[in-house]
């Protein structure tokens, strides 16, 4: 997948969930289709972002998300970016991500731009849907 | 925090200029019930220096924290009257205005409690009671005099909480920040730090996961988070005998014994850590975390003195809390400490990084030490 | 100087902890109440070994347990005997189950065990009872009956008729939130021991049952549940003291019901969230728990543990012994008729909750 592609893909995304707020008034520039073609595009990541979290990391001790976030719970992705302390800065939800990667799961951090991270943040969010934003909240 | 600190502007005495406190660092918290003052201060680093507090007339404050050495004392473990030694490495006194508690096992919440402690230990001061201290004070013209402008006391009624109050005083003076690391993190001058240094900063944050507790925060850096963890030193000393010295020393302490006395001079009791303290059987050998500020000046290292350089302390958290790979690890080990899998120029960027975190200021505290010197 | 009250509670700090972390009023109780003997055990569960390749096993899980033996070792006096709470294995491995038990023989003590679902669906718990014996039995002790129950079992078509193989089936059960997953039970053959077993205790004996998963249904999309949980406690409810220990759920639990006390076990391995933290299904959390905090996932037993129990006149006090947080107690209040947190169970008494999650 290019970079462009996932830029067209992100942008696209961003016009439907502005889209879905103006409902039902639709600009011609999309279909309904679309909007279902988008959706089943977003399920897909969502559905590797699942996989990735139950063992589908590589993983040096065999270790996965799951174990420890059943249904990506307590993983709060509503209240990144906040203060950590392991990290001794204000952090990411994807710096938490790398961290686990990197500490329980005793492997090597995911690059930011790598399709795995994009799908592991879009499964977490997606379990975590529904709750207001709180950034910063410990 | 507690509502009842206040944060003076003790700074003032220092310099001029300074009312706020040094890079890197926050304000000094001031309990309300012991605001500072310039007597008060000027009182306590005469006591501080005061070697009269001692069995033998030759133990200060200054004795085990010298002011040329950073406020420690180059020694593995302290050395006290008679030149008896104890079982624990002495800490600096710069910075420890900050610490929650005093002492590696944290028995002291302040430094008003703490500095009450040595001069009646059997392996420090050798003092009996406070008594002879309190003596020597009330018959001192000078102190007299202090005691008098600072409480508002006549010799008879000069007590040890007033001496206690006054040492803090003195001791919440020696805070320092500024070092090159704080320019280049808190004070944007990218140059502060050299290319070892920075990688070094990223292995300190990063897979070295040192901040985790020695904490860096986005304002500020104490380099310690004030908690208590078992990080496998001193473990062969008590191997296969933590139970026995554990029930022993927690039915000695119910019957009364003094936690002091008892971690000072039984080389297990000592390391047993925080358990001494709280009686929680989950703190088995946990020391506090110190400050890893001006810590290239410290040396030697760990609660006991037993790490000589920055190097043998990286090595031993690389090998997972101990020396050599080979050896035993404690099975009360502090959940964190593993095997860190750092490469050399990574432990090497890592000293360089630590050698970044000394302060400047550092030889005027100890100039000023040594001019009041008894 | 700080606060004289802050002073004072970090003074005391110490014994308070030490209050609850050392039977201390075993000194005292020993001389009893009543005609029973008040004793303590110790309790450990949900270590999870997990092999990963030759001789090598995830080295946080082995890292919790050799701790909570380490640290339950210096109790003192000494527990009577030591309970575990299943799941000493992640995948069923014999030589999960086997470095496990190495780990736990360092225990001074006997040491009673409990099946868990990941000790038993990679051989159907061959090799664990090899080793163990069997996973349904009862025996007396100081004047308590204890009980303890396989209650991990599920529908048989799940557990021989779904799978391609037995590796399969263990990966499918050891996943908490699998959808595909089955809800444990007891089963009709070992409760029709149950009663059998019961009917020659009188109702007056004060009565412990252990099991691994929950007998009391809390949220069954991560089998926190058993599915015949209430044929169960019907069975306990004749008798005037009854405690119901579980593993499992790797958190703080504790709950009335009827005349039955329920209290979980921390996991030495890993912390759960709490079902009420998964957004998108409702959950039954007993009201009366007071959740436990996380302090700091850095450190790998933050939120884990080990426990002991004492028993003052039948009924249980669980001390909560948590390397990286505050111990806690929660007690058997006679006035209130059911257990209480002794430090944090008025709203007012806690510490600043964690609510995210």
């Amino acid at each position: 997948m290019g970079n462009r592609n996932r830029t067209n893909r992100f942008t696209g995304l961003m016009i439907m969930a502005c889209a879905g707020l103006a409902a039902p008034a639709l600009a011609d520039e999309f279909t309904q289709e679309d909007l279902q073609r988008w959706q089943q595009e977003y399920r897909t990541v969502v559905d590797r972002g699942e996989k990735l979290f139950h063992g589908g990391l590589p993983s040096r001790n065999t270790v996965s998300c799951d174990q420890c976030h059943p249904n990506a719970a307590n993983t709060h992705p509503e209240t990144y970016p906040k203060f950590q302390q392991q990290l001794g800065r204000v952090a990411a939800l994807r710096d938490m991500i790398n961290w686990c990667i990197r500490n329980p799961l005793e492997s090597e951090p995911l690059a930011a731009d790598d399709p795995r991270m994009n799908a592991l943040e879009a499964y977490i969010t997606q379990e975590r849907r529904g709750v207001a934003l709180a950034p910063g909240k410990h | 925090m507690n509502g009842r600190f206040c944060t003076a502007g003790l700074l003032a005495v220092f310099t001029a200029a300074a009312s706020a406190a040094p890079l890197g660092l926050p304000p000094v918290p001031v309990p309300a019930d012991n605001p500072q003052s310039p007597a008060k201060i000027r009182l306590g680093e005469r006591l501080f220096n005061d070697a009269r507090f001692s069995a033998d007339g030759k133990v200060s404050c200054a004795t085990c924290h010298v002011p040329a050495k950073a406020f420690t004392d180059d020694l593995p473990v302290s050395k006290g009257f008679r030149g008896l030694t104890g079982t624990r490495n002495a800490p600096t006194v710069i910075n420890a205005a900050y610490m929650k508690t005093l002492f590696w096992d944290g028995r002291e919440p302040d430094l008003e409690g703490q500095s009450k402690q040595p001069p009646v230990n059997p392996v420090e001061g050798g003092l009996p009671d406070h008594a002879p201290l309190l003596e020597v004070i009330r018959k001192d013209p000078g102190y007299v005099k202090d005691f008098r402008t600072v409480f508002s006391v006549e010799p008879e009624d000069i007590d040890m909480d007033q001496v206690a109050k006054a040492i803090a005083s003195f001791e919440r003076t020696l805070v320092s920040g500024d070092s090159p690391f704080d320019r280049y993190y808190f004070g944007g001058d990218s140059g502060a730090l050299n290319a070892a240094q920075q990688r070094g900063l990223r292995v300190f944050t990063g897979k070295g996961r040192c901040v985790s507790c020695h904490r860096i925060e986005q304002t500020q850096a104490l380099f310690t988070d004030n908690r208590f963890h078992n990080i496998g030193v001193g473990f062969r000393k008590i191997r296969g005998r933590e139970q026995e010295t554990a029930r022993q020393f927690l039915q000695a302490k119910r019957a009364g014994a003094k936690v002091d006395v008892a971690v000072l001079t039984r080389e297990k009791v000592s390391e047993l850590g925080r358990l001494a303290v709280s009686g929680n059987l989950t703190r088995v050998g946990a020391f506090k975390t110190p400050t890893l500020r001006n810590v290239a000046r410290t040396a030697p290292y760990m609660h006991d003195g037993s790490l000589a350089t920055l190097e043998e302390v990286v090595d031993f958290y690389n090998n997972g809390g101990r020396v050599r790979e080979s050896d035993p690890l404690s099975p009360f080990l502090s959940g964190g400490i593993r095997p860190l899998g750092l490469d050399a120029q990574e432990k090497r960027d890592l000293v360089a990084f630590m050698k970044a975190l000394t302060s400047p200021g550092l030889d005027r505290l100890a100039t000023r030490g040594g001019r009041n010197h008894d | 100087m700080t606060d004289p009250k802050r002073r004072r509670l970090l003074k005391a700090g110490g014994a308070l902890l030490a209050a609850g972390s050392l039977p201390l009023s075993l000194v005292e109780l020993a001389f009893g109440k009543d005609r029973r003997e008040h004793f303590s055990f110790a309790y450990l569960s949900d270590s999870h070994i997990t092999h990963v390749r030759g001789r090598e096993f995830v080295r946080n899980w082995d890292r919790g347990l050799i701790r909570a033996v380490a640290e339950s070792n210096l109790l003192d006096p000494r527990p009577d005997f030591i309970f575990y709470g299943g799941d000493i294995a992640q995948l069923g491995k014999p030589e999960e189950i086997d470095h496990g038990l190495e780990i736990l023989s360092a225990l001074r003590g006997e040491v009673h065990h409990v099946m868990g679902e990941h000790d038993y669906y990679l051989d159907l718990g061959e090799h664990w009872r090899k080793r163990l014996g069997p996973d349904h039995y009862s025996f007396d002790h100081k004047g308590v009956h204890f009980v303890v129950l396989n209650s991990i079992l599920t529908f048989d078509d799940w557990t021989y008729h779904r799978w391609s193989s037995a590796a399969e089936r263990m990966h499918q059960m050891a996943r908490l939130d699998n959808p595909q997953g089955s809800p444990f039970m007891v089963g009709e053959s070992q409760r029709a021991w149950l009663k059998k077993d019961l009917d020659t205790v009188s109702h007056d004996t004060p009565v412990v049952v252990f099991s691994h998963s929950p007998l009391q249904k809390i949220y069954k999309g991560w089998n926190f549940w058993t599915d015949d949980a209430e044929q169960v406690q019907a069975l306990l409810q004749p008798f005037d003291k009854v405690t119901v220990l579980y593993g499992h759920v790797h958190q703080i639990q504790y709950n009335q019901i009827g005349n039955i006390s329920f209290h979980a076990a921390m996991a030495t391995a890993w912390p759960w969230p709490y079902p009420s933290s998964y957004r998108q299904q409702a959950a039954y959390l007993p009201k009366l728990t007071v959740n436990m905090n996380r302090a700091d996932p850095f450190f790998e037993r933050d939120a884990t543990g080990w426990q002991f129990i004492d028993l003052d006149s039948g009924k249980v006090d669980v001390h909560y012994l948590l390397p990286g947080n505050r111990n806690r107690v929660v007690a058997w209040d006679g006035k209130a008729g059911h257990p209480v947190d002794t430090r944090y169970q008025a709203e007012a008494d806690r510490i600043p909750p964690q609510t995210h999650y």
